[in-house]
């Protein structure tokens, strides 16, 4: 087991993006070799140890690697992009595109997120303890395709476009989600404990329950006859999104 | 005065009849010429195949490409082809890159030239649009440029072949050209741009266009009729009706035929039809869709007066832009796919779509056999144009790829071996053996559009052309392109050395300089008293009809990038 | 004296280029055809408040200096920096842009177009799913029913209906307005809205919605409607549904009502499938009514240079685009620039006072012809002359279609385009230096 402990040297404003740092960069590396990996930071790069205070304890492969955030990490960028397997843990906020097309492995913040948490996702797992920004579990602009597998739980609230072009994997909210929720859903799994506002517009396949309230219900929907029950709770059954003679399935109370 | 003396290159210049001869070439002051003082420096080719700069005759380049970037932002970071795409940083001496299908211009300009192409000509330039794509002309750094200007759902154009003016239309084609500062004449889907105004297609050569009193032939032979008259350096640059239709091959046959009647006023073919592989369809539906190569290249063959381009597909994303508005808009809704469009007053029509060729799909499979199909089954290499219709059958950049399955049967066989049952009944190419050598190659990338463009100094290596070459490291007689094609692939995806004007634009695969290219347009003299009367039509339609005055539609001389016109005179 | 024809308007969208200015004595004394709008741009140049000479801010005043001092201050700010912000550049012309993107290039910025709070999410709505549209002259020519959809062109762009749409008189449209159907959507009954066939009132916010039920009946699913939708009775919706369907040629003019309103790019975005739907019965285009004169050649420009049409990063010295993250609000809310051009448009007037306040923490460049709110913050002033009027330069229209700006009298100042080659230079210089 290698558990790689990160801190920032001091509080920055122009993000720090840390694509570079994930498991499979610093499994098996020392804390000097972990400092040398260079960032960008604005309009130039760093080495990872000019910004960060880097502890290295044991050594791992990349399953049996821990990264542990410990602090406000909410101007760092990109952590944990990519990823295929080992462990994040953020005890902070964390910046923009957390996540971002990871493949495998888990990350575990207890603290907010912001946008693009889980972007094009395609496995593994992450488990927010906190609130998210905009386009949970979505695709990068222009991108028809955004989370295509994996998990994500957010134990708060997000923002709007939750899922947008989800083509695969499970997104669960304990909390509200905002504005137009599993829009252009291909497939993917979505479930909102909270209230929702014009949810799964343009829904091609895949499944949406929404426990909490429905705002705006998109006038797309056909309403199937009878209720549909899920884990012993009953809901309304909708179908569509018609416009896009979708086969989706938008389960509400 | 500059000199440059290439030794002991392996030239290979089918304009001469060269075929791999160990030979020297001179240069001064951007030109070939027959000798080069003692000072001159020495650049050693021994071992390295040497050819004309290669010419791209029919790429979307700029202009209508812009919208393809703008709706499609997820092409930038693409990098399917390592070091010709993809997001680059800038350097000292190259500006920031982006893009696989729609490059931004400066990477266009850069990856052309890594693969030793020095000319490119846009395909589709709308009139009343001219001005944008001379300004992205301006931005694509090396290559010299030219483009072909719409003229196949144009108002002025349908009137004056309805009401049988052939001398006015000559003359207003002249001025199109001018006001464009355009090279040549494009008709997409003749007369389907028009009816696509109002939702509507044409369905073939004798379906008239809605209220203007023409069909497609009529467009065909009036423009045809007027390019010659005009004794354009180019003839009528034609994308067929039915493009993308099963059975359109017929319609691609007839309209060829069409042409056997048409005099070329110049030592050129009188038709050129673009991107075959889209209109050589048989069957009757997607269903039965079978190849239509070999009717297609059974008539070509017996044929002497057109030449043709392939619009070779590649396998992955493309982005598909065209004048052929209906067409796009059957495309996005068949592929459930993003859609622009942008019809142009009193003008033509638009379209672009991103869709994915895939091998795995029978139908994608079988167009990326008939591409081949068209340049293996077609004996004379010089009817062939070698294109992708960059980026609609897939971008330029894959080119090296294309010329593997040309040279390598044993490639093409890899390609099919993923192909399902169904797509090899329905293709032809699996029986087919014939391989290109380089000189065939050259032919097709080069010396043909040197050729059926008029231009004498592009596309060989002649004393007197241009000095833009192209110096790859292979050896003919010395690689086996059938069996050892990825050694192919590479020489050509980064060319040892590329002169533009005599200038080393890239060495070892990378940009040495970034030269700016030249602009080719076309200035088609027409008697005073025909220009007049023909004005004064066109007037008339700027003050009821255009939304721009007639002096702000024309592009000023100071869009042009180094200039080069070339005059011709009509007769009348 | 010198009567100039064919001069082009660079107010709005609309870049009309029929107007002909009497230049006496390098003054303009007569305008004709423009609009209230236009007019008082050629001839109100005098009367608004222009910066008169270049400045920088010493010990809080803003001090005259000569351009070169400027230049060179602004040039430093640059190479100190590591995260520029340059915004605006839409009341300029194309060539000026090009310039602008190159030093973003150069120095490693972010660049973004005033679009950041206009119509930039109508970019976003093409990158969902394209953008159906056509040149003004279609709808001229073609067009028999006409939505102004969250637009007001009465008051934006005052000879946009005479000139191009629901006045206006073609080929196929012979009879003008008495041949046309104008329906106005809006959240209040503007001005545009009293001139129209029909008036569809819809609640604040609800655009989605509505474009959503013309989705759902165009392609036969009448159904699923309800009641009402967007506040409008079902049996409204289905009769214009139906009014679209039976079209000969249908355009929607759609402008910040649909791009800014709550579901943002999604309206476009929709509206764009609702075109795409209603091509399968008719024909059907959309066209945004874009605010200053060349916003559409930012974003022309812009993507020809960098693949993107706005909010373009070269931190990693090749862009990166993200609206949402790299857009000029999304940066300065977050108080991530360390420096900023403000040009050709005004940051102070129009962003968020949290982003303005950042703004007034950090070291501006302005690039204007006129002294605005920007300028009360700027540290570096450096005027600039008025594009169209004192420069020539190339702008694009609503439409896409590009036109040669002209300049019809001369200047002390100097350009746009002179002034980021400057800088441009300068910043090489001190880079060379260093």
């Amino acid at each position: 087991m290698q558990v790689v402990k990160l801190s920032l040297k001091k509080a920055n404003k122009i993000p720090i993006e840390a694509d570079n740092a994930n498991p499979d960069n610093f499994a098996g590396k020392t804390a000097e070799e972990i400092g040398a990996i260079p960032v960008w930071y604005g309009n130039g790069q760093c080495p990872l140890g000019d910004l960060f205070n880097v502890e290295v304890e044991g050594s791992g492969s990349v399953e049996n690697t821990k990264i542990v955030f410990e602090g406000d990490v909410s101007r760092v960028k990109r952590i944990g992009q990519n990823m295929s397997a080992g462990e994040i843990e953020i005890n902070g906020n964390v910046d923009m595109h957390c996540g971002f097309g990871m493949k495998g492995g888990k990350v575990v913040i207890n603290g907010d997120a912001d946008s693009w948490l889980g972007c094009e996702m395609a496995g593994g797992e992450i488990i927010l303890n906190g609130n998210a920004s905009y386009y949970v579990g979505s695709g990068y602009r222009g991108e028809s395709c955004g989370m295509r597998g994996g998990k994500i739980t957010v134990n708060g609230n997000t923002k709007d476009y939750l899922g947008e072009h989800m083509c695969g994997g499970e997104i669960l909210v304990k909390g509200d989600a905002g504005l137009l929720p599993a829009i252009s859903n291909n497939g993917g799994k979505i479930v909102i404990e909270g209230s929702a506002t014009m949810p799964a517009s343009e829904m091609k396949n895949g499944t949406v329950i929404i426990k909490g309230e429905v705002f705006d219900l998109l006038p797309s929907y056909k309403e199937e006859e009878g209720t549909e029950e899920v884990e012993g709770v009953t809901y309304r059954k909708f179908t569509g999104d018609v416009n896009v003679g979708g086969k989706g399935v938008l389960l509400i109370k | 005065m500059s000199e440059i003396l290439i030794k002991n290159a392996s030239v290979c210049d089918p304009a001469q009849g060269i075929n791999c001869e160990t030979m020297d070439i001179c240069i001064r002051d951007g030109k070939i010429v027959d000798s080069v003082s003692e000072n001159a420096k020495v650049i050693d080719a021994e071992g390295k195949l040497t050819m004309a700069g290669g010419f791209d005759g029919h790429t979307h380049s700029a202009g209508k490409i812009n919208v393809g970037r703008f709706m499609n932002p997820n092409d930038a970071k693409k990098n399917l082809v390592p070091g010709l795409s993809g997001q680059v940083a800038r350097t000292e001496k190259t500006r920031a890159q982006v893009g696989y299908n729609t490059p931004n211009t400066y990477a266009i300009g850069y990856r052309y030239a890594k693969l030793g192409y020095t000319t490119i000509c846009e395909a589709a330039i709308p009139l009343l649009a001219a001005r944008h794509t001379h300004e992205e002309f301006k931005e694509i750094p090396i290559l010299d440029k030219m483009g072909l200007s719409l003229f196949g759902s144009n108002w002025q154009v349908m009137e004056y072949i309805r009401d049988k003016e052939p001398e006015k239309l000559a003359a207003y084609i002249a001025w199109g050209l001018k006001a464009s500062r355009g090279y040549g004449v494009k008709i997409v889907n003749p007369g389907g741009g028009e009816a696509w105004g109002w939702g509507k297609n044409v369905s073939g050569l004798y379906d008239p266009v809605p209220n203007f009193d023409v069909t497609p032939a009529e467009i065909l032979m009036g423009l045809a009729e007027a390019n010659e008259r005009l004794q354009l350096p180019h003839s009528v640059h034609v994308h067929c009706n039915n493009l993308g239709k099963p059975g359109n091959y017929a319609t691609t046959i007839e309209t060829m035929k069409l042409f056997e009647k048409v005099k070329p006023s110049r030592d050129r073919q009188s038709l050129h039809v673009t991107h075959v592989q889209f209109n050589a369809y048989a069957g009757t539906s997607w269903r039965d869709f079978e190849t239509g190569a070999p009717m297609v290249a059974d008539y070509v063959n017996g044929a002497d007066h057109m030449t043709f381009d392939l619009g070779q597909v590649i396998f992955g994303p493309a982005m598909t832009m065209t004048a052929d508005g209906p067409v796009e808009y059957a495309n996005a809704r068949m592929l459930h796919e993003k859609w622009s469009n942008q019809d142009i007053e009193l003008e033509d029509a638009s379209g672009v779509v991103p869709l994915f060729y895939s091998p795995k799909s029978f139908v994608n499979a079988v167009q990326w056999a008939i591409g081949l199909e068209l340049a293996l089954l077609v004996k004379d290499p010089w009817k062939v144009m070698f294109t992708t219709d960059s980026p609609n059958g897939g971008s330029f950049v894959n080119y090296p790829e294309a010329f593997t399955y040309l040279m390598s049967e044993k490639r093409r066989a890899e390609v099919i071996s993923g192909f399902s049952k169904m797509a090899l009944d329905r293709m032809v190419l699996p029986g087919i053996d014939r391989e290109l050598d380089f000189y065939e190659l050259a032919v097709m990338t080069r010396s043909t559009q040197s050729k059926m463009y008029s231009m004498p100094e592009k596309g060989n290596l002649k004393v007197g052309s241009d000095a833009d070459i192209a110096i790859y490291d292979i050896l003919p007689g010395h690689v086996d392109p059938s069996t050892e094609y990825a050694k192919v692939k590479k020489a050509f995806s980064g060319a040892a050395y590329t002169f533009k004007n005599g200038e080393i634009v890239v060495k070892d695969g990378e940009i040495e300089e970034t030269p700016k290219g030249k602009t080719y347009w076309v200035n088609a003299k027409v008697p005073e008293n025909i220009d007049t009367a023909m004005q004064k039509d066109i007037d008339r339609k700027f003050r009821k009809y255009y939304t721009v005055s007639k002096a702000n539609y024309m592009v000023e001389d100071m869009y042009l990038q180094k200039p080069v016109e070339i005059g011709t005179e009509g007769v009348f | 004296m010198p009567v100039i024809k064919d001069a082009v308007c660079s107010l709005c969208g609309s870049l009309c280029d029929d107007i002909t200015v009497t230049v006496e004595n390098n003054k303009i004394t007569k305008i004709e055809n423009a609009c209230i709008l236009g007019h008082s741009k050629f001839v109100g140049m005098f009367e608004h408040d222009r910066i008169e000479t270049p400045m920088i801010r010493k010990d809080g005043e803003l001090v005259p200096v000569p351009y070169e001092e400027a230049i060179e201050a602004a040039a430093k700010i640059l190479v100190n920096s590591k995260r520029t912000l340059s915004y605006g550049w839409c009341s300029t012309s194309c060539e000026a842009v090009s310039g602008a993107i190159q030093l973003a290039e150069e120095t490693g910025s972010i660049i973004d177009s005033t679009a950041n709070v206009c119509h930039g999410p109508s970019a976003l709505a093409a990158q969902e799913k394209g953008s159906p549209s056509a040149t003004l002259g279609e709808i001229k020519n073609r067009a028999d029913v006409i939505i102004f959809w969250g637009c007001n062109p009465v008051h934006a762009h005052p000879r946009h209906m005479v000139r191009y749409s629901s006045f206006s008189k073609g080929l196929f449209t012979e009879k003008g307005r008495k041949g046309r159907t104008m329906i106005v959507v809006d959240v209040r009954k503007t001005d545009t809205a009293k001139l129209a066939d029909r008036y569809v009132e819809i609640e604040q916010g609800s655009d989605l919605l509505l474009v959503t039920a013309l989705r759902s009946i165009v392609n036969g699913h009448e159904d699923v409607i309800p009641k009402t939708v967007a506040g409008v009775p079902k049996a409204e919706v289905v009769e214009l549904a139906e009014t679209l369907k039976n079209a000969k040629f249908v355009c929607i003019f759609f402008g910040m009502g649909v791009t800014q309103s709550r579901s943002k790019y999604k309206n476009g975005d929709a509206m764009s499938s609702l075109i795409s739907d209603l091509n399968q019965h008719t024909k059907a285009v959309m066209i945004g009514m874009r605010g200053h004169y060349n916003v559409t050649g930012f974003g022309q420009v812009a993507t020809w240079e960098t693949g993107f049409p706005m909010a373009i990063d070269f931190a990693r010295g090749y862009p990166y685009y993200n609206p949402g993250e790299t857009g000029a609000n999304d940066l300065l809310v977050r108080e991530e620039p360390d420096a900023a051009i403000i040009a050709a448009a005004d940051a102070g007037a129009h962003f968020p006072q949290k982003a303005v306040r950042h703004l007034a923490r950090i070291p501006v460049i302005q690039i204007d012809p006129y002294a605005n709110p920007t300028t009360e913050i700027a540290d570096v002033v450096i005027p600039a002359a008025v594009v169209g009027i004192e420069a020539e330069g190339t702008a694009y229209r609503m439409d896409a279609i590009s036109l040669r700006m002209k300049k019809l009298i001369d200047s002390k100042f100097k350009t746009d385009e002179e002034i980021v080659k400057d800088l441009t230079e300068k910043v090489r210089e001190m880079k060379r230096g260093a």
